[in-house]
Order: structure tokens, then C-alpha cells, then sequence
């Protein structure tokens, strides 16, 4: 691997590339109120957000600084140390880049100077973790509070039925509500105590409203995609995620993905697509290697544009009644987890999406996707740090072989460009596409 | 010195053998047979209903290539075993399955292998992470559907007294396997590590009223045992699951005697009894969820989680601890730093492996190890 083979992503959409200016802008408010000292909650996926929001709690993502360090090509840095550390490389590369920030911050007192954000993630005063879809989750605050910080942890545990438990039968919808209820209000319990604060309802149901509104232009824009050019590709899509941990909840949210959704639309409209010539619509399993995203550019060259992404995608977005705002975010996991069981579930993780992240794609969603979409290829990325999101993909390349859809799965890491091999990684990627015009023609799919 | 009456070897069969076994008692009792995986879905439930529980285990170093079809080539290497074996037929004498949410790994072999295999029977027991009040709720109720569903596989209903009767049986199979531990206590213990682990996994593949034979003969035998002499290191044994007594061979013959372990199948399972409460699912929550000690159980942070580890070290006198790492497993790697770190600071050295379920290169392994017992 040479970093000279890195490359950061270019984006097509305007409203994403204003992500520039607006997201320094929010960064800029969180670090002034670092400063006075409030405290500060370092978070997981599947934390809602809204419910930081409503207690007016200062917050950070490791797995999102995780994806940060990828992309300025720091993370190797962390990643070492914490290797030395006696962490195996095999562990998930976002824990493993957080577990040596923290070893460098203890040792020096502040944030090593290689941190992407000024002040890096800050110092936390209580951890929020939720053991939605992997196991490393559930290690990763766990060790965190042991080694380094000796704050309160949170873990929420929303579990979901196995993939042939029928979850219509209300005896079985009881029996994770409960859980889901109790788990929420174990959270709220644990962030009174820290913050010292009420939870305002009302407030909670405005957060929720404002979400819902931004979520819902997310998902709304995310079916313009079906067109023809497709409108929008997965540099833009990745990065339009950022605002969903970030501002969901805020009314600059819904201003955001209300211009992207509009932006989109008008592509549409004008038939603009991505690249001159769309040769292949393609679907994308797994995390995107955050220190190369300029590889979807490189695809593009070749005419080949991503639709759909299986992973972050909020996909459906659900109408849930919000006179009870607790009730809501607890019917909103679990109708997504129905939603994703009815699709099949058999080869998936943890299902539960009690935010807005998620996503793994169904069997039978994916016969769905490949005609709605129109898609003609899929390339999955082998994480080999991340199983709990790339596993299943060796199914989905049976499902989508069965259904004459010629896919290609390559190996690397969301975090660790060590693991990436430009030269292999782009024959294979050329050879997919060599297949997909094969099998345009009738011809058969190789085993890629 | 090392045992050569061997006494445990006729009931130690390589998997295969065991198979052969389990496919005799089938045939003969006429009853399922219902293979699991992990112990969170409680094996006297399986009883109580009629059916013959079977602990799967894997064939260390075996070939795992037709599990490639299905899954990816990163994954817990025993997971892929076990799946490969179920591929290619080895594991048809089963009639259901039962995996645990315990760990990943585990969760997923659950529905790659009902999909491409489909057995007449198979059930997810899904476990919370946590201990929290909520989770024991959850986990308790969790037991009644899956009671519900064996009852309707067998046709036989799991009557409250039948499933105490079960766990009075295994309660007494409990008290003979704490009994031969304690024999370890004796400086140099008179059971090796390996001959227990082999008594142990015999019991993970057969009923347990022909397992309480086996152990009462065995108890005898090794209670009338002349001890042995000499000093070795004592070694106790943490990490991912140890269905194969190669490890501990090899630690035996590089000088070092085990005299404890907290490994999946090793004393975690047996050590304390299922109380016997007035609900038998009370003490069945209490005793194969609260508290039993696997890492993929959240017990929050700090080294307290910790702590009957070193109370066991320090029962069995302890000189080192060697852990045991499968590749690509978890909820033991992540753990290692933080055990190390306080095993150091009460003065326990560990050494650990990383193996690729394979034991091999056992030189390599062996000579690691006898530098570590060395030192100790
Ligand atoms: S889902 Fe993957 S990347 Fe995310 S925390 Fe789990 S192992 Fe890491
Ligand atoms: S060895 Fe580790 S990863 Fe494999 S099944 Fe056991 S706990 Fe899971």
C-alpha cells in the first residue's frame, strides 16, 4: 500500500459539497461548549439521537472519528499503538483506531495532534454504547471505561427476533417491546442521573417531528436513485450521512436533505446523471473504505455508478404516531426490525435500527432492489476487521447469482488502508465489469 | 510426572467416535437427537422434553473449505469447522439444532446453516448482553418459547416437575465434576487437565443419567489414584472454547499441569449447582445467564469483571495463566488486554496463543510454552 494511491472522494451534489462549510459551522458550536466544560457523552450507532438532543447533551461519534482518521490516512497511527497495546489486528479497525487515541490522549494529556477535529474527540464524561449490530460494541466502551476514562457507561441492548421467528405473532411482538421499553427507559434513567436533568417530553416529540421530516426527505430522496441516469452516486450518499449523527433533530436537517432531496429531483428532472455515458448500475455492500472513497470516482471513469447502498441506508422511513415520543422511538425500532424480517433475514446481524442507521439488504429485498433499480452488478467489500457487516456477503452472491446478477466481493478494511491492494483490487473491479457486459449479452457469469 | 494409566483414554474418542455413539444411544432410546452449541439455552430443557441434547463440537484442524460456499473466509475458524462438518453430512445424525445469540460468530451460523440446511427442528435462544433486570425478564421468558417450541417438535410437554427431576440430575453429575476439581487442589493433582476435559466433553454428548455413571466410575478411580510427585507450574486455562484436549497436552508434556480453566465445556458449566428454586425457570435464569461468566456478557466496566478469575486462581494456586485465542473471535481478544493488565498487577503472569483451531504448529506452541513455564 502507498498513500499515494489514496485518493478523497469528488462529489456531484451541490448541497453535499456545502457540507464544507456547514458542518466546520457545528463543529465550531460543539467545541465552544467543550471549552466551558460542559459535559460531553461519547456515543454509538443506535444511541438516538434525538434523545441527546433533548437533553441538550454534548456529543461525539468514535465510529464516525473512526472514519475520520480513515480518510486523512491516520488511523494506522492509532491503530499501531493500540496493537502494541496487545489488540489484535483482527478486531474492528474503528475500535481498535480509538483504543490508541485514547492510550496517546492519557499519555499526553490532550489530543495527539494527528486528530482530524481541533481537541480530537474531547474528554467524555459518560459513555453511550448500544450493542445494536455487533458484538465489538459491547468491548468497545467496556474497555474504554477500564482503561482509560472512568466514566458511567450506558449500553442499550435492542434485540431482535431470528430471521424464522414469525414477529407477527403478538406474543412474540410483546416479548421484545418489553425489552425495548424497559432498555429505553433504563437509558433515560441513566441520563437523567448524569445530567442532572428532566427529560421534556414536549421537547422530545419536536426533536422527533424535525427528525422525522429530515429522515423523511432522506428516504424520498434515496428512491430518486431509481432513475435512469441515477442522480446521485455513493460519494455523495456517504457523505450525506454525516448531518443524520450530527444535526438530526435540527431544523438545519431538514433544510439540508430538503435541498438535497430537491437538487436530486431536479437532476431527475434534467435527466442530469453522474457520468457521461451510465454503462452499469451497480449496488454496494459493506462499509466504504473511508481512505480511498475516490474509487467510486475511479469506477465512474468506466462509466459505472452506484444506486443503492446497503449499508447506513435508513431505506424505509416509518409514520409513527408521536403522542408518545418514548413509545414512538420503540415502535420505530421494532416496525424497522419487522420490516427487514419480513424481507429475510437469514444471513443478517443484529436487525434493530432504534436511530436511523442500519441497513442490511433482505433476500428477497434484494430481488426488489435489482428491479427497481435496475441494477446489473454488485461489489461487496470484505471488511476484514468488520464481520458483523460483511458477513453475508458470500449469501448475497448466491442470491444475486441466482438471479443472474453477476457480483464481485474484495477484500480490505473500512479503517486500515494497510489492507488495501490498489492494483488487485482494480483488475477485479475491471473484470466484474467485463462480466457484467458478458452477461448484458446473455453470456455467462464467471465466478468472480 | 504424567499419568500412564491413562484411564480417562476409552471414554475420550476423537469426534468421529462420539458420533458413532450418539448414533447407537439415537437408535436405541428412539428419541431426537438435538445438537447445541453453547450452554445459554439450558440442555435440561431439551431433556425434560424428550430428546437427547448434544453438544456439537468441532474437529481442530480440520477442513473447512466447504463452508466457503456460504460464508466468508474471515470468521471464527471452530464456527467454520462446524458449519463444514454440517455441509459434508458428518453431523446428520442430528434431528435439531439450537444455537444462542452468545456470541456473533455463533448467531450467524445460526441462519447461514437453517437456510442452506434446514433440519427438522431448530430454534435461535436469543440472550440479552446485559444482566440488567430487564434482560433476566427477557432471557426468562425467552425460555418459555423456546419450551414451547420443543414441546411442539417432540409432542412431549416439559411439566415443571420433569424439568426439576432434570436439573436434580444434573445438579448431582455437578457435585461429582466439583469433587474432581478439587482433587486439583492437591500439589501435583492426581486428575490432569486433559483427562478432565475429556470426562467433561463426554458429557456434552450423552444423556445425563449414562454421563453420572461414567463420572461415579471415574470419580473412584481417580480418588483411589496413587498421587504423583514432583512440582510443576499449575496453569490455568482462559479463553475461547477448548474441545480438544490437544492444548492441554501439549502444556502437559512442556511440564506445566492445568488445574483450572474458564472455557466454554470447562468448569463455567458445571461449577455451581442450578438452584433448585420453586420455578425451576428462576434458577435456570440465574444459573446459565446471571452467572455464567462468558465475555460476550456485558458485566460493565472495570477489572471487578474479573474477579472469579482470580478467586479461582488463587483456590487452584495458580502459577500462570495461558489464554487461548481462536482467530477472529471477539469477545475473548478484546478482553485479553484488560485481563492481562490485571493479572499482571496480582503478580499472574499470561501468556497467550493465538491458534487458528488448529493447535498447529504444535512445536512452535510447545516451545512458547515451556519458556513461559520457565519463568514461572
Ligand atoms: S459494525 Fe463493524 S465497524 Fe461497526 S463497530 Fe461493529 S465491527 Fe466495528
Ligand atoms: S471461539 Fe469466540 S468467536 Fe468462536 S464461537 Fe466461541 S466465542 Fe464465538
Amino acid at each position: 500500500m502507498s498513500h499515494s494511491e489514496m485518493s478523497r472522494a469528488k462529489r456531484h451534489l451541490e448541497t453535499t459539497r456545502k457540507m464544507k462549510d456547514m458542518l466546520p459551522r457545528f463543529f465550531m458550536r460543539m467545541m465552544e461548549r467543550r471549552f466551558s466544560n460542559e459535559p460531553l457523552a461519547w456515543c454509538m450507532v443506535g444511541v438516538p439521537p434525538e434523545l441527546l438532543k433533548a437533553f441538550d447533551l454534548l456529543f461525539e461519534w468514535p465510529e464516525n472519528f473512526g472514519t475520520m482518521c480513515a480518510s486523512r490516512l491516520v488511523a494506522p497511527r492509532f491503530i499501531e499503538v493500540a496493537e502494541g497495546d496487545g489488540y489484535s489486528p483482527e478486531l474492528c479497525s474503528y475500535v481498535t483506531n480509538t483504543m490508541g487515541y485514547c492510550k496517546l490522549f492519557k499519555e499526553t494529556g490532550e489530543a495527539p495532534e494527528e486528530s482530524p477535529l481541533p481537541g480530537g474527540m474531547g474528554t467524555p464524561a459518560m459513555l453511550l454504547g448500544s450493542g445494536f449490530i455487533c458484538e465489538p460494541r459491547w468491548k468497545w466502551f467496556q474497555s474504554v471505561a477500564t482503561r482509560f476514562f472512568d466514566v458511567p457507561v450506558y449500553s442499550s441492548d435492542p434485540l431482535a427476533p431470528p430471521w424464522d421467528i414469525d414477529p407477527h405473532d403478538p406474543r412474540i411482538e410483546e416479548h421484545y417491546l418489553t425489552l425495548l421499553r424497559e432498555d429505553l427507559a433504563g437509558q433515560i434513567e441513566f441520563l437523567e442521573k448524569e445530567t442532572g436533568k428532566k427529560l421534556d417530553l414536549n421537547l422530545l416529540r419536536e426533536i422527533l417531528a424535525l427528525s422525522h421530516k429530515a429522515l423523511g426527505y432522506w428516504r424520498d430522496t434515496l428512491a430518486l436513485r431509481k432513475a435512469v441516469p441515477t442522480p446521485m452516486g455513493s460519494t455523495d450518499y456517504f457523505h450525506a450521512i454525516i448531518p443524520q449523527m450530527y444535526l438530526v433533530g435540527d431544523q438545519e436537517a431538514v433544510d439540508f436533505y430538503r435541498e438535497m432531496y430537491e437538487e436530486v429531483k431536479d437532476r431527475v428532472e434534467r435527466g442530469v446523471g453522474i457520468v457521461d455515458e451510465e454503462k452499469y448500475r451497480l449496488i454496494w455492500f459493506g462499509l466504504p473504505p473511508w481512505f480511498n472513497m475516490g474509487i467510486f470516482n475511479y469506477l465512474e471513469s468506466f462509466g459505472a455508478v452506484f444506486a443503492y447502498e446497503s449499508t447506513y441506508n435508513v431505506g424505509d422511513h416509518f409514520e409513527v404516531d408521536l403522542t408518545d415520543p418514548l413509545e414512538a422511538i420503540v415502535r420505530r425500532t421494532w416496525q424497522r426490525a419487522v420490516k427487514m424480517h419480513d424481507y429475510g433475514a437469514e444471513a443478517m446481524p443484529e436487525l434493530c435500527n432504534p436511530a436511523v442507521f442500519g441497513g442490511f439488504v433482505g433476500s428477497s429485498l434484494l430481488e426488489e432492489l435489482v428491479d427497481d433499480f435496475n441494477l446489473n452488478g454488485a461489489v461487496m467489500h470484505l471488511t476484514r476487521s468488520c464481520r458483523a457487516v460483511s458477513f453475508g456477503e458470500v449469501h448475497t452472491k448466491n442470491r444475486l447469482a441466482k438471479a443472474g446478477i453477476p457480483s464481485l466481493i474484495f477484500e480490505s478494511d473500512m479503517a486500515d488502508p494497510r489492507l488495501w491492494s490498489d492494483a488487485q483490487i482494480k483488475t477485479r473491479l475491471h473484470a466484474l465489469l467485463e462480466t457484467i457486459d458478458r452477461a448484458k449479452e446473455g453470456g455467462k457469469i464467471n465466478d468472480l | 510426572m504424567i499419568f500412564n494409566d491413562k484411564p480417562a483414554e476409552a471414554l475420550i474418542k476423537p469426534t468421529g467416535i462420539n458420533e458413532e455413539e450418539i448414533r447407537r444411544i439415537k437408535t436405541e432410546s428412539g428419541k431426537p437427537v438435538i445438537g447445541y452449541l453453547c450452554c445459554f439455552a439450558p440442555p435440561e430443557i431439551i431433556s425434560a422434553a424428550g430428546a437427547i441434547p448434544y453438544r456439537i463440537t468441532g474437529e481442530p484442524g480440520g477442513d473447512t473449505s466447504s463452508a466457503d460456499a456460504y460464508t466468508e473466509p474471515y470468521g471464527c475458524t471452530y464456527v467454520r469447522n462446524i458449519l463444514a462438518r454440517a455441509i459434508d453430512g458428518k453431523l446428520d445424525f442430528l434431528d435439531g439444532l439450537i444455537i444462542s445469540h452468545s456470541c456473533d460468530m455463533v448467531q450467524r451460523l445460526y441462519g447461514i446453516w437453517t437456510y442452506y440446511h434446514p433440519l427438522p427442528y431448530s430454534y435461535l435462544f436469543n440472550v440479552p448482553h446485559q444482566v440488567t433486570p430487564w434482560a433476566q425478564r427477557f432471557y426468562k421468558r425467552e425460555l418459555g418459547f423456546f419450551r414451547e417450541s420443543l414441546e411442539k417438535f417432540t409432542g412431549r410437554s416439559v411439566s415443571d416437575e420433569k424439568l426439576r427431576n432434570e436439573i436434580v440430575l444434573q445438579n448431582k453429575n455437578r457435585a461429582i465434576i466439583r469433587a474432581l476439581y478439587d482433587l486439583r487442589k492437591e500439589s501435583p493433582p492426581r486428575l490432569e487437565g486433559s483427562e478432565m476435559l475429556k470426562l467433561l466433553m463426554a458429557g456434552g454428548t450423552q444423556p445425563s443419567g449414562s454421563f453420572n455413571r461414567l463420572l461415579h466410575e471415574k470419580e473412584a478411580f481417580y480418588a483411589a489414584r496413587k498421587p504423583g510427585s514432583g512440582k510443576k507450574p499449575r496453569i490455568m486455562i482462559w479463553g475461547s472454547i477448548m474441545d480438544d484436549p490437544a492444548l492441554f497436552e501439549i502444556i502437559e508434556e512442556a511440564g506445566g499441569t492445568i488445574v483450572a480453566d474458564d472455557t466454554c465445556i470447562g468448569f463455567r458449566v458445571w461449577e455451581k449447582d442450578v438452584p433448585e428454586t420453586a420455578d425451576p425457570y428462576d434458577g435456570l435464569t440465574e444459573h446459565y445467564f446471571v452467572n455464567f461468566q462468558c465475555p460476550r456478557t456485558d458485566r460493565g466496566p472495570g477489572v471487578k469483571r474479573f474477579n472469579y478469575l482470580l478467586e479461582r486462581a488463587r483456590e487452584y494456586s495458580v502459577d500462570g495463566v495461558v489464554g487461548y485465542c481462536i482467530s477472529f473471535c471477539d469477545p475473548h481478544k478484546f478482553d485479553y488486554p484488560d485481563l492481562r493488565d490485571y493479572l499482571k498487577k496480582e503478580g499472574l503472569p499470561l501468556l497467550l496463543i493465538d491458534d487458528n483451531y488448529s493447535f498447529e504448529p504444535a512445536e512452535a506452541i510447545k516451545t512458547r510454552l515451556q519458556a513461559f513455564l520457565e519463568m514461572l
